[in-house]
């Protein structure tokens, strides 16, 4: 029996302007909001769908994510008909082909969709932190009799131009596509995310192979190709939390969002709505006698004897006495000795800052960056990197950065 | 992590449960949820598991709905096996007519199970009232090398007052062994003396062949309890020798030792003791991570994921999910899942089961060495 809708997700990003983070490590499998990681959002998002088939298109470093992902069983995709596979690129009769786009990713697994014969493929993207009701997409793209959806956020119109934006009429039928327009005719951005029939998504990915200058983009090429043929496009639109975390400062600010989902929108307390991920394993966390902790999330396996402030621990973070964490994200294992000052920064797992060392700082009117310390690195005692400073090799005692 | 072990486990969830009534009022000794987000099985399972035995059997007796939902098919301490895993033996599926009174009549009730395991040479039984983090492998091993017909486990410490205090041994048994030179040669029922004590685990590790065969002959003659109908009339028969574990132990007696062996482990010292060997494994929640609001002040506490605090905390365990609103005191206190402490409300010395709810204002008082107990989904 066929699926109605299965889901392919693209997460062969390498997130180059993640730098630090994402050396060893593909985006979407960047650790976020204290116990997730950022690939736990779609995923959750389609078995809290009703989606059970998934299809995670990996190249670079897959390592990590192979290993999280392993059978789906934290996101209860673990199904013997369905569930999730990781998809790398592989070696053909006629030869083999990393993914040369987004399009051409799908295009080299179009067999893995066959086997389940959908009415309906979702198209998601491995590197957002956005809780969405794809059931409601695809009710939505039923009710319009649409070949293609696209999910659109309305953006305010002086950044309209930073995106991929869709021109609609008063039915939401999309009329035309701009990428990146210096004079943007619409504010609708697409999220990236899109509902093909899959009698339509296989006959314009193979339509798209066998063009030798297509780009084999989904933007530049599929969804162009799908407005000049005058297919049935739609245009959803979505209102809730969404956050492209593609660079240091956004995936801060996502994190510091976190803490304040009165204000931000991203509730991660939602019992209706929660987000999965594969589990430590830590005991409860600990906050000692002298600590002092204000606003922040901390999660199993920590142990505070120190300062933190509107920061996020991830699982087992040790933060010493008299250290201080301020406006930080601090991922899993990493130790913050004592007296050392982290303010401001991103710091990747497995990460010691030594004694007294300074990481970051609180920005000033003409600095505002976002300190980052890649994963494993040791920052020696007395160590002191800026607020630019973007560190994945150990840093020696008392050295300045 | 190590290969197979060449041993089964058996495992008694309902062990002592008269010990805690008011903990196994509508659950078992096994299902004690236990520092901030376990339950004691876990100790003893992820043990079992972290050891190689992949075999284990569970002879629960009465009230272990809250068990088998724990356990589920074992995938968290990852038993889920094609051949072994876990396997749970109620009492009335044995074709025993009533619940079971002592480990005998239970462990009569699956010789058909353990003779069936052929392969397997040795078995591991436990209690599940102490909280432990305890290499098998190693006990099996010196067990082997020592050429001992039977291992038992015990530890020094004193007898818990409740037990001494008790005047009616129909409440539960324990026992104290007589050491020399390795050898148990002599086990005391219910001893009243206080002091440190050798005191027996209930942690046994033999052949199966030989269990099987102690056990066919102990239950003809109608035999009950293991250690009192089986192990001391056999003392001098049999090479029991006594093993000494040194390593971390929450035994849980009574109320007070359940509060005092939660509370110890805010002493990191401690909780390292109990969970720096392997990983303990315990169901999984899926709770986000614990937000401490502005205005929060925690102190000397241990915090399940979860938890949303907006109050002072201070020496307290709290487990998954618990919500201490604005303006709420809490001290010395063990809050379990998903308790809400409402705005203004002052607790102190106080154990709140799982579901309570302390409306606002409210002022309860216990003390340390009678802390007051507020039973599942109470609204107080």
């Amino acid at each position: 029996m066929g699926k109605e809708m299965i889901a392919m997700l693209l997460a062969g990003g390498q997130g180059s302007r993640l730098y630090a983070l994402t050396q060893k490590l593909a985006k979407p499998a960047v650790p976020f909001g204290g116990k997730y990681r950022i690939i736990d959002f779609p995923l959750s998002n389609c078995v809290n769908s009703g989606i059970d088939t998934v299809g995670i298109l990996t190249q670079y470093q897959p390592l990590v994510l192979n290993e999280y992902v392993g059978n789906g069983q934290p996101w209860d995709l673990d199904r013997l008909y369905g569930g999730v596979h990781v998809l790398p690129p592989y070696q053909q009769a006629k030869g083999s082909d990393w993914y040369k786009g987004t399009a051409n990713a799908i295009y080299q697994n179009l067999s893995f969709i066959e086997r389940y014969d959908p009415e309906y493929v979702i198209i998601l993207s491995g590197d957002q932190i956005c809780k969405q009701d794809y059931s409601d997409f695809l009710r939505f793209h039923k009710e319009k009799n649409a070949e293609f959806s696209v999910a659109v956020m309305e953006v305010p119109w002086e950044e309209a131009s930073r995106f991929g934006l869709m021109v609609a009429d008063g039915d939401d039928r999309i009329t035309e596509f701009q990428e990146k327009p210096k004079n943007p005719k619409s504010n609708l951005a697409s999220m990236g995310i899109y509902i093909f029939n899959w009698d339509i998504l296989k006959k314009y990915l193979t339509e798209d192979e066998a063009d030798p200058n297509s780009e084999n983009d989904f933007g530049n090429n599929i969804i162009p190709n799908l407005l000049k043929d005058g297919r049935r496009m739609y245009a959803y639109h979505f209102s809730g939390y969404w956050k492209d975390v593609g660079t240091i400062s956004s995936l801060w600010e996502a994190n510091m969002e976190v803490l304040d989902p009165e204000h931000s929108g991203i509730d991660l307390f939602d019992e209706n709505w929660k987000i999965y991920s594969r589990n430590p394993g830590m005991t409860g966390h600990k906050i000692s006698k002298g600590a002092k902790v204000e606003d922040a999330m901390i999660t199993d396996g920590c142990r505070v004897s120190g300062t933190v402030k509107h920061s996020i621990l991830f699982a087992g973070v040790t933060v010493e006495e008299g250290a201080v964490v301020e406006d930080a994200v601090v991922m899993g294992n990493t130790k913050i000795r004592a007296g050392a000052v982290v303010k401001h920064c991103i710091i990747a797992e497995n990460v010691e800052i030594g004694e007294n060392a300074v990481v970051g700082a609180a920005p000033t009117a003409d600095e505002k960056g976002v300190a980052t310390i890649g994963a494993g690195v040791k920052v020696g005692a007395g160590a002191k990197i800026g607020p630019t400073g973007m560190i994945s090799e150990d840093v020696k005692e008392g050295e300045e950065r | 992590m190590s290969t197979n072990t060449n041993a089964i486990g058996i495992i008694f969830p309902n062990t002592y449960d008269e010990f805690v009534p008011q903990l196994t009022n509508d659950r078992l000794m096994a299902s004690i949820p236990f520092a901030a987000r376990y339950r004691l099985v876990d100790f003893v399972l992820s043990s079992m598991a972290n050891s190689g035995i992949d075999n284990i059997a569970f002879l629960v007796n009465k009230n272990y709905h809250s068990l088998i939902d724990h356990l589920g098919a074992g995938r968290e301490w990852d038993l889920v096996r094609k051949n072994g895993g876990l396997h749970i033996f109620p009492p009335f599926a044995m074709g025993s007519p009533k619940a079971y009174t002592g480990r005998v009549g239970i462990i009569a009730g699956i010789l058909g199970y353990l003779r069936d395991q052929k392969t397997t040479e040795y078995v591991v039984m436990s209690d599940a009232n102490i909280a432990y983090n305890i290499d098998f492998k190693k006990i099996i091993d010196t067990h082997i090398a020592s050429g001992a017909d039977i291992t038992a486990l015990y530890n020094e410490q004193k007898l818990p007052e409740s037990a001494i205090a008790s005047t009616d041994s129909s409440k539960g048994l324990y026992y104290t062994f007589k050491v020399e030179d390795g050898r148990i040669k002599g086990i005391k029922i219910n001893d009243k003396d206080t002091g440190i004590k050798n005191f027996g685990m209930n942690v046994y590790v033999m052949k199966r062949e030989l269990l099987i065969d102690l056990i066919d002959t102990a239950f003809v003659r109608g035999a009950e309890r293991f250690e009192r109908d089986v192990l001391i009339p056999e003392l001098n028969k049999l090479n029991i020798q006594g093993y000494k574990y040194d390593g971390y132990v929450a035994r849980i007696c009574d109320m007070k030792s359940y509060f005092e062996e939660s509370m110890k482990l805010l002493d990191d010292h401690n909780l390292d003791g109990l969970f720096a060997g392997s990983t303990i494994y315990t169901k999984v929640r899926d709770d986000n991570p614990t937000r401490y609001i502005s205005g929060s002040d925690v102190k000397n506490t241990m915090v399940a994921d979860g938890c949303v605090i907006e109050g002072e905390v201070e020496n307290c365990i709290l487990f998954r999910g618990v919500k201490i609103a604005k303006g709420a005191k809490v001290k010395n206190c063990i809050i379990m899942q998903d308790t809400v402490v409402e705005a203004g409300a002052e607790l102190e010395y106080i154990i709140t089961d799982k579901n309570v709810t302390i409306t606002e204002g409210k002022k309860l008082q216990g003390s340390d060495s009678f802390p007051v107990y507020v039973a599942k989904f109470k609204i107080v």
